[in-house]
């Protein structure tokens, strides 16, 4: 356990000194900032907007740094060897990839907590008083960059960086869509088309699972049942992909 | 006898570049065997197997098939590598880290409890003659810096078996003083030392024992002054009383000076030119053999390698 935290230590304090997490979240908190213009060029209630708006530009910049920091810190600790002198010491192949997978997380959420307090006080000071329905949509958010993550981890051990990145985006774009693409090919006859769907509704997670933007803008009621299914169907997704990455990183010929 | 501190054999490893190019046969049935307490040299041209064989025994590489066995356990148990310290061929090290903030980091990955990790470190530190300059982030290092410090965390765990890729290259001639004498000390320490270079003053100086490997195989084991002493060639002789251009044997060279001649002959034709000179009347005055350098051996290898 020691030695994950310490390998989640290092990720941590490597992604917090890269300069690249600094400019995502500046454009995410120029876009929370900006969402009160949105709101008065558009026709409806304002506080809604100020909330859409911000829960979208929370995920789309979070997931912007959860891929592009997972395939970019993987890949270059693989592509500049710094691996080597750590699976030289007492460190076991998956220790390193569940290491880098906690420091990831803990950038993704350090973020997350981050975004969202501003957005709480953003929607605060347009006059939205404090919604603690926000802390659960942008928790959810970080339940699906979890899973995200997890596959970046997974394109970073097998494939180059740039495939990797364009695999995982592709993975939160699919998963998006998968359940209306699913329920769309229902109601054609047999088809490649209707096969293709379920393959990818089965092989890629459903990630609409975790939205509930929509509930908490328009105050519509949450079951506890869907946000607990939501976290073990985004735990088991995530530790299977995982668990692949480790299975294929374990034998992975460092060259 | 001595204790065998690593052991590899028949170590195998083929490498599978991409669906339409040529497999890539590395490490073709490699034997070696380093004792306790020695400094092994493992010398090879480029694309011999040297580095293969390294990253097969810190466990970077998966081989095909043999076995590795350090301080008798496999080589990926966590007890194997818990015996080893690792300096790669490059320092791989992170930019984002300053040289004392990485060798704390690595202190703590060898699970070194944290009262002793501050010590440790500086200790390694001083050894590497970089005490003062550790605090600069490692992105503004020089390659020998970097190099130190590779070095340092490779000793911090204070290892029993030391594997270093090539550690004098890219250094200063005081650097690789300096590393030189890390591991002779290593070796007064009890540890022992296996080292691939491709400077071989360097290896003939510290080495107690050296591998050629070529082709992914070992073509020559042993002592440096053994290895040498089956390689010598030629002999110069030296003696009076005879022009060198009567001399009827096979000569490689020759030249007379005011006082004697001076001749080379090949090693197989030594006792056929004694003996002439002994039939002849001429007086020997010097018979000396013509010792090969370690290169010169290492590229004998290498054209035969070449041509079969």
């Amino acid at each position: 356990m020691r030695t994950i935290r310490v390998i989640a230590a290092n990720t941590l304090r490597e992604a917090l000194r890269d300069k690249i997490l600094y400019l995502f979240l500046g454009f995410s908190i120029l876009l929370l900032a900006s969402s009160k213009v949105f709101g008065i060029l558009t026709v409806g209630d304002q506080d809604k907007i100020i909330k859409d708006m911000g829960l979208a530009g929370i995920q789309f910049f979070l997931m912007l740094i959860a891929v592009m920091m997972s395939v970019l810190l993987v890949s270059r600790e693989i592509d500049s060897r710094t691996v080597y002198y750590i699976l030289a010491k007492p460190v076991r192949r998956w220790q390193f990839l569940l290491g880098k997978y906690a420091g990831l997380l803990a950038t993704v959420f350090l973020n997350l907590i981050l975004m969202t307090l501003i957005l709480l006080l953003f929607v605060w000071l347009y006059g939205g008083g404090f919604d603690p329905r926000l802390v659960l949509a942008t928790g959810m958010i970080g339940v699906e960059m979890a899973v995200l993550v997890a596959f970046a981890m997974l394109f970073s051990v097998v494939t180059k960086p740039i495939l990797g990145s364009v695999f995982t985006l592709a993975i939160f774009v699919v998963g998006h869509v998968s359940q209306d693409l699913w329920l769309l090919t229902r109601h054609l006859p047999g088809s490649v088309g209707r096969t293709m769907a379920s393959v990818l509704y089965y092989a890629v997670p459903n990630l609409e699972r975790f939205n509930f933007k929509t509930e908490v803008v328009h105050h519509l009621p949450i079951p506890a049942a869907a946000i607990g299914w939501a976290l073990v169907y985004g735990s088991v997704f995530a530790g299977l992909v995982l668990f692949l990455a480790c299975l294929r990183f374990e034998r992975k010929d460092l060259l | 006898m001595s204790e065998v501190q690593l052991q590899i054999s028949d170590l195998c490893k083929t490498f599978h570049p991409g669906l339409f190019e040529r497999a890539v046969e590395v490490l073709k049935g490699l034997d070696l065997e380093v004792m306790k307490g020695e400094i092994f040299g493992f010398l090879g041209p480029n694309g011999a197997g040297k580095t293969t064989t390294i990253k097969a025994v810190t466990g970077l590489v998966i081989p095909d098939r043999g076995e590795i066995l350090i301080g008798g356990h496999p080589h990926d148990s966590m007890e194997a590598k818990r015996l080893i310290g690792f300096m790669a061929e490059s320092p791989y090290l992170y930019n984002h880290l300053n040289g004392r903030e990485y060798l704390r980091f690595s202190a703590e990955l060898l699970g070194m409890d944290r009262g002793e990790i501050d010590d440790r470190v500086e200790s390694v530190l001083g050894q590497v003659s970089m005490v003062g300059k550790a605090n600069r982030k490692m992105r503004t290092f020089s390659k020998g810096m970097l190099q130190r410090i590779a070095l340092g965390q490779a000793l911090l765990g204070e290892p029993e078996l030391l594997i270093l890729d090539e550690p004098m290259s890219g250094l200063d001639p005081i650097g690789r003083r300096d590393v030189r004498d890390i591991i002779l000390a290593q070796r007064e320490a009890g540890v022992t030392v296996f080292f691939s270079s491709h400077i071989i003053p360097d290896v003939e100086t510290v080495c107690d024992r050296v591998a050629t490997v070529i082709d992914g195989s070992i073509r020559g084991i042993g002592a440096v002054r053994d290895l040498l002493a089956r390689e010598v060639e030629s002999y110069e002789v030296t003696f009076t009383g005879l022009d060198p251009r009567e001399v009827v044997t096979p000569l490689l060279a020759a030249h007379t000076g005011s006082d004697a001649a001076w001749v080379r002959v090949e090693t197989d034709q030594r006792d056929d030119l004694i003996r002439e000179l002994s039939d002849r009347g001429a007086r020997l005055v010097g018979l000396t053999p013509v010792q090969n350098t370690l290169e010169d051996l290492l590229m004998r290898q290498y054209e035969e390698g070449a041509a079969s």
